[in-house]
């Protein structure tokens, strides 16, 4: 079973994105910023990582561009799941190594649809 | 919604678009209908009726129809299909071409997702033959509604995060300030939308080197189906491919196509039976 890290301060979208990753099969861990997450990949790197931007302590585009530089950090495929929707932001996330890209609100269908995109499901 | 409405409504579908809605989908019919009986003032779906059946108006009665199509569609929905398309069906067709000029029907193209994300493949045929060929792809519907949306190729936050991947939605629309996006304007040139009806004849669209009728005929009836499939030959050229969505199964609801020799999934006009009967 393939493992996503799910990435945001908002212990609501955790535990909705969370479900909603789970129903396509896979084990789900949590972390509430960039910082925690760093640590999770460290001790183990996921096959996936849904990502907030704007976190507490290290945001999300922090978090990749470290992720990156990290020993294997290149492997886990990275969707930001973000309020910042427009071109620059997209743009950015995408230089600092993001796979996807899913602009908040979102329902199942997009990450499915997204996922699908970076051939996770 | 009374047993009587659910008749009058799925008559008039039958009678006006072909389509076949089973008393199972009778839920359905409120969401379809919610628009116009909003605007008409209408509480019910049995006023609604009572309104079609009192001042009768065959325009009225149309938007009904087409109301109660469905309309579910996304980008890239079949994307093997388009695949096949972009790489073996044009290209094909384009080997015969004297002129370049190649056309594509999508028929039955709701809100227009299938004939952009057509386009936007075709657009990254950088260094293809393709890319040298004209290629005008028609998108119809039978709902105006439908065909007035898929031609401003604008669609909300919903709708370009289903199917299109974030690098083809940055690469192919812009923002909007109120947050949908619009497909570049470079697309129209060669992407246009009509509303037709697939039970009338077709001659007025010219003829056609592919026809793209995806998950459109298996919401009509046998007879609509038949005299549907009848239209859309009609204006294929001759060896023109016919494709429906590969998971639908189309052989044998009409003996104007038959399955193409040259490419397997694809259709092709049957001539078969005019020949024996010009004999």
């Amino acid at each position: 079973m393939k493992n996503c890290l799910i990435v945001d301060d908002s212990r609501v979208v955790r535990t909705v994105a969370g479900r909603i990753v789970k129903d396509l099969s896979f084990a789900v861990t949590e972390a509430a910023d960039g910082a925690q997450a760093l640590e999770q990949c460290r001790k183990e790197m996921p096959d996936a990582i849904l990502l907030d931007w704007n976190m507490p302590v290290m945001n999300g585009l922090d978090f990749l561009r470290a992720l990156r530089r990290e020993e294997k950090g290149a492997d886990p495929i990275v969707v930001f799941c973000t309020n910042e929707n427009d071109s620059e932001h997209i743009g950015e996330a995408i230089r600092a190594g993001a796979n996807e890209y899913i602009m908040k609100p979102f329902d199942a269908d997009i990450i499915e649809s997204k996922f699908a995109e970076v051939g996770l499901v | 919604m009374q047993e009587s409405t659910f008749n009058e409504l799925s008559d008039l579908a039958l009678r006006l678009s072909g389509q076949h809605i089973a008393a199972s989908k009778a839920y359905l019919l409120e969401a379809r209908l919610s628009t116009i009986s909003r605007r008409e003032n209408l509480a019910t779906l049995d006023d609604l009726v009572h309104c079609l059946k009192a001042r009768p108006n065959p325009r009225f009665e149309q938007e009904v129809a087409a109301a109660l199509s469905s309309k579910k569609t996304s980008f890239f929905c079949e994307r093997a299909l388009l695949e096949k398309i972009v790489t073996q069906a044009l290209p094909e067709r384009l080997s015969h071409s004297k002129t370049g000029r190649l056309r594509v029907w999508c028929a039955g193209a709701s809100t227009g997702q299938e004939a952009w994300s057509l386009a936007i493949r075709l657009s990254e045929e950088m260094g293809s033959a393709l890319a040298r060929a004209e290629i005008e792809i028609v998108g119809t519907d039978l709902s105006t509604q439908c065909v007035e949306t898929a031609k401003t190729g604008t669609y909300g936050h919903f709708d370009v995060q289903k199917g299109l991947s974030i690098h083809r939605l940055m690469t192919n629309f812009s923002r909007k300030d109120n947050g949908d996006w619009v497909i570049g304007d470079a697309f129209h040139r060669n992407v246009n939308f009509r509303r037709h009806n697939l039970l009338d004849s077709a001659r007025d669209l010219g003829a056609f080197d592919i026809i793209i009728c995806s998950n459109v005929l298996g919401g009509l009836a046998p007879a609509a189906q038949r005299l549907a499939i009848e239209n859309m030959s009609a204006q294929l050229l001759p060896e023109a491919l016919f494709f429906a969505a590969p998971d639908e199964t189309i052989e044998g609801l009409s003996s104007a196509i038959k399955p193409s020799r040259a490419l397997r999934g694809a259709f092709e006009r049957d001539t078969t039976e005019k020949k024996t009967a010009a004999a």
